[in-house]
């Protein structure tokens, strides 16, 4: 009665923007761009993967040694030095990128699966279910993981990728298992789940539809972090040799430029120890950098702001 | 108080519990392992010309256990000679019990792990409150990014950059071995000395390692707490500023209890590289040595010492936690 | 602090003076302003109510006063003067944390969380006196007892309590005993008494009845229910939008309300007494950043007596008859 004409006419001044819904790639591109670190670190991403997928490629299945070469020091046709053989340490490091990488990521699917599934059952069902899944959280917390790892290493066979994704993510779960319980949880506080069971919505459809995109950047930001630590794991693992080397990778140099050819002490071996690291670190930074951004893209309280 | 004892009685029930789990698991790792390592053993003893009864008895000291038993003989015998603190007898330093070898080699671990952890905690937190406070200055941006960068650094890569630049880049420090061979070990100027000089890398390491993670944590605690009514409350009521920074820093620390002892599982876990980079016989060490020599009685009971001690750290924690948490004591 | 004091400060009420302040709250929209150009005497020894919806500015002012505005929100312009004292925008920030508290006490809307959850609340005690040089600790203690007796409450059970032992309605009236334990002059009460049952909220009330009388506190009472300052009040002022609607004594003020705000406000309160169908809520919604881009009268959507003049410009806040003031055109057109 007392609501006046005047709240329909045209705003004096439009302070309050209503843009159109972007899609989610447009508005995450936004949130790249926005800042220089993250579109570093994009870049820097988009690399490793571009090397874990074609870098295999672009060599030879073996590689060229030069006996002239051993340890030859920086120059163009070596960018990073060679090894003990003459090799090439670029061509070593780019090879050895796609077990590190294909491992890391099967390793963040996994923990990323088994995390969120048992999360999420544990904070919606409750009760029994919640307790049996807690307790088992709490045991794959409390267990030293690396130790773990070391002790697997004696019957499973680290050789295929998979397979040392797959244990990967079955030690290292727990965290993001608590994490998706907690907010879920804190979503059951708000009333969310009530509210959308009155709607009569199935249980499926609420964990799914509803309160599964409210964990989505726990899980995202997870699986970057999933990837940097089990990257650093199977390194460890190679770099300790207690895997067996079946294939070329990161962690192998490293193992064999420490303890095989003595690059500690040796300065001219420095480049062959030098180069995995370099890779490692960089990658570090890379994700580092673009973490940023996946907090802002998938956490919808930043995104208001 | 009587919360605080039923609290850390069932924290003290569910870490047996955690033992008696972990212990089981690595007596079926040892007898799925392919090749049967026990049998393995037996047979090799028979072969070099041991009666049956003798190499079986050889076998049941080293192992805990006697070949040829149902599993779940094996199974019971294993567990009665841990409850007994039994965990048989090394392989490759034949005929010394795991148990010994474990306890020499623990100390090693455990000073250089606390070292570290305390020396990061004190420098991370305090870190971490003034990147909270100066968070939108240049200082405390660069204050956090620190923590982001070292806490993404693998512990192996620092520990090598940091053997690199100081024993043989700039040749500040000794390298590898806990003191210098010469010495006599004992309580004496040099020995001790020479004892800390080796132990600064390793611990260095460690601390470097778990800095960034401290650091961070409290960043984000403080920015909750400095949020909270209570905060502003303490300001109206004109409380002096040392009084408001305590009470700050007080509700700010206590989440980081609960990750005190999952950040000792970390640094345990980084043993193994830092023990292996710096050749400290500890049980990170010990642990990669019995791997390299199958040597699974002594693999188990490293792994086993390894887990009980992040166990009990965590009952440690989680005690000291509802001492300083008032609204847990009920 | 001297108890020989006591009586000489209790002679002597203090007065706080508001000049054109401002407080606008940097959001990614724009800015809002919180408080806008407010002129605002509280006048010693008496109780002011200020009332008005949520988002008015009324606690933001409240936090003004003490030049405790929290970030987003920014003080850009005027003074507080309290007497004695100077004004709290200029003073040193040493001299600004010991008006709070020990002069001005402040108790606020969430007073529930207002408490350090992990230190008892008699340590507290000893934290506030020590911050503001407090000499006999041990009288301070016996003082906060008092108080904590007077608000109904086992005194020694309480201050050997941590706030987690405590109900809602007692960590409220703890909060209470903070602000007056100092013995400051003025107390500002923001929404104190919401969060409280009925029968808590008048004995609280009445409690503070008392000690204003007793101690000659000048008293700011912040609400939305015009029912307290009704009963409370000496003078009303009511707020709208960050700015001041109306302002008078409060039994002229509730007996002939100019403002249409005010008449809306007093129209929505339930009477027990009478016919609850009388009570009429009041329509439409606070302004938002839309309302404040506009050039009109803040409460010109809203308003049931609009007349052309009002959508051209804010009316100006001023003075109708002796220490009664208001801003509304149509107050103007009927002199």
């Amino acid at each position: 009665m007392a609501l006046p004409a005047s709240k329909l006419d045209p705003p004096v001044n439009q302070l309050v923007v209503s843009k159109s819904n972007p899609s989610f790639w447009t508005s995450s591109w936004r949130i790249i761009v926005k800042k220089p670190g993250r579109v570093i670190g994009f870049i820097i991403i988009l690399l490793y993967i571009f090397m874990g997928l074609f870098g295999p490629m672009l060599y030879p299945k073996q590689l060229p040694i030069d006996p002239n070469a051993i340890y030859a020091p920086i120059s163009w046709k070596y960018p990073l030095g060679t090894d003990f053989e003459g090799t090439s340490n670029l061509a070593l490091v780019i090879t050895g990128a796609r077990y590190v990488l294909f491992a890391a990521f099967m390793a963040a699917i996994f923990t990323v699966v088994f995390g969120t599934v048992l999360g999420l059952v544990s904070g919606y069902f409750l009760g029994f279910s919640d307790s049996v899944i807690m307790r088992i959280t709490d045991f794959i917390l409390t267990i030293p993981s690396f130790p773990l790892l070391v002790v697997l290493s004696t019957v499973w066979n680290f050789g295929q990728p998979v397979a040392m994704g797959f244990v990967l993510g079955i030690t290292g779960w727990g965290g993001l298992a608590r994490a998706v319980r907690s907010q879920t949880l804190s979503l059951r506080e708000r009333g969310f789940i009530e509210a959308a069971r009155s709607l009569g919505l199935s249980p499926m459809h609420i964990l799914m539809r509803e309160i599964l995109p409210n964990v989505g950047s726990y899980i995202a930001m997870n699986l970057l972090l999933t990837i940097t630590g089990s990257i650093y794991a199977e390194v460890g693992l190679f770099f300790l040799g207690v895997v067996p080397f079946q294939v070329n990778n990161w962690g192998v140099m490293l193992n064999l430029a420490v303890f095989s050819a003595g690059a500690m002490s040796s300065a001219q071996a420095l480049p062959y120890l030098l180069s995995p690291m370099l890779a490692l670190l960089i990658l570090t930074l890379g994700i580092v950098l673009f973490l940023d951004a996946v907090d802002e893209m998938f956490n919808p309280r930043l995104k208001e702001v | 108080m009587k919360g605080v004892l039923i609290r850390l009685s069932q924290r003290v029930i569910w870490g047996v519990i955690m033992v008696f789990v972990t212990a089981s698991f690595t007596f079926f790792l040892v007898r799925m392992m392919p090749g049967n390592p026990v049998d393995a053993k037996y047979n090799q003893l028979v072969m070099q010309g041991l009666t049956p009864v003798q190499a079986m008895n050889k076998v049941r000291v080293m192992y805990g256990f006697i070949p040829h038993e149902p599993l779940w003989q094996q199974y019971i015998h294993y567990l009665n000679q841990i409850a007994h603190m039994n965990l048989g007898q090394s392989i490759s330093y034949e005929g010394v019990p795991v148990l010994h070898l474990i306890l020499t080699a623990a100390p090693w671990t455990i000073i250089l792990v606390l070292t570290g952890l305390v020396a990061s905690f004190i420098v991370g937190v305090l870190a971490g409150v003034i990147a909270a406070i100066k968070r939108s200055s240049p200082v405390g941006s660069a204050i956090s990014l620190s923590g982001s960068l070292l806490h993404g650094i693998p512990q192996f890569v620092m520990g090598l950059f940091l053997a690199y630049v100081f024993t043989t880049l700039w040749v500040l420090l000794p390298f590898g071995a806990p003191y210098n061979a010469e010495l006599t070990p004992g309580l004496n100027g040099p020995f001790i000395s020479s004892l800390i000089r080796h132990a600064i890398l390793p611990v260095a390491t460690y601390a470097l390692s778990s800095y960034g993670g401290w650091l961070l944590t409290m960043k984000s605690s403080v920015i909750t707490v400095l949020g909270d009514d209570f905060i502003l409350a303490a300001e109206v009521r004109g409380l002096k500023m040392g009084t408001r920074v305590r009470y700050i820093a007080h509700n700010a620390i206590l989440p980081l209890f609960t990750i005190f002892a999952l950040s000792i599982g970390f640094m345990l876990g980084g043993s193994l590289f830092i023990e292996n980079i710096f050749d400290y016989p500890g049980l990170g060490n010990l642990l990669l040595h019995a791997i390299n020599s199958r040597d699974y009685p002594l693999m188990s009971g490293a792994f086993l010492l390894i887990t009980v001690s992040v166990i009990l750290s965590n009952i440690a924690t989680d005690f000291l936690y509802s001492v300083v948490d008032p609204r847990i004591r009920r | 602090m001297s108890v020989e004091n006591k009586v000489e400060d209790f002679s002597t009420p203090i007065g706080v003076h508001v000049r054109n302040l401002s407080v606008v709250y940097e959001t990614n929209q724009g800015q809002i302003p919180a408080v806008n150009h407010v002129d605002l005497d509280i006048a010693a020894g008496e109780i002011t109510g200020i009332i008005g919806e949520s988002g008015s500015g009324k606690s933001t002012l409240a936090m003004a006063l003490m030049n405790s505005v929290s970030k987003p929100g920014r003080i850009t312009n005027g003074s507080v003067i309290v007497d004695g004292i100077g004004d709290m925008l200029k003073i040193s920030n040493e001299r600004q944390r010991r008006v709070r508290g020990k002069q001005i006490g402040f108790v606020f809307q969430a007073a529930q969380n207002s408490l350090n959850p992990l230190s008892r609340i008699g340590h507290q005690v000893l934290d506030l006196g020590r911050s503001h040089q407090v000499g006999d600790l041990r009288s301070l203690l016996r003082h906060a007892r008092d108080l904590l007796i007077r608000l109904g409450m086992d005194a020694d059970r309480v201050l050997m309590s941590y706030q987690h032992e405590l109900s809602g309605g007692m960590r409220q009236r703890v909060g209470i005993m903070f602000a007056l334990v100092l013995d400051a002059r003025v107390v500002i009460l923001d929404e104190s008494t919401t969060a409280l049952d009925m029968l808590s909220q008048a004995s609280v009330l009445e409690i503070v009845r008392e000690l204003h009388q007793e101690r000659g506190l000048t008293i700011v009472l912040i609400t939305h229910d015009m029912g307290v300052v009704a009963d409370l009040a000496d003078r009303i002022v009511v707020m709208y939008g960050g700015e001041l609607a109306e302002e008078g004594p409060t039994e002229d003020l509730l007996r002939q309300p100019q403002h249409p705000y005010t008449r809306g406000l007093i129209r929505a309160i339930p009477r027990i007494s009478g016919n609850p169908d009388e009570a009429i809520a009041l329509n439409g919604s606070p302004p938002d950043l839309q309302t404040f881009a506009q050039s009109g009268c803040l409460f010109y959507d809203r308003c049931p007596d609009r007349i052309a003049e009002c959508q051209a410009g804010r009316p100006i806040y001023k003075e109708i008859s002796d220490g009664k003031k208001v801003a509304c055109y149509k107050v103007d057109r009927r002199d």
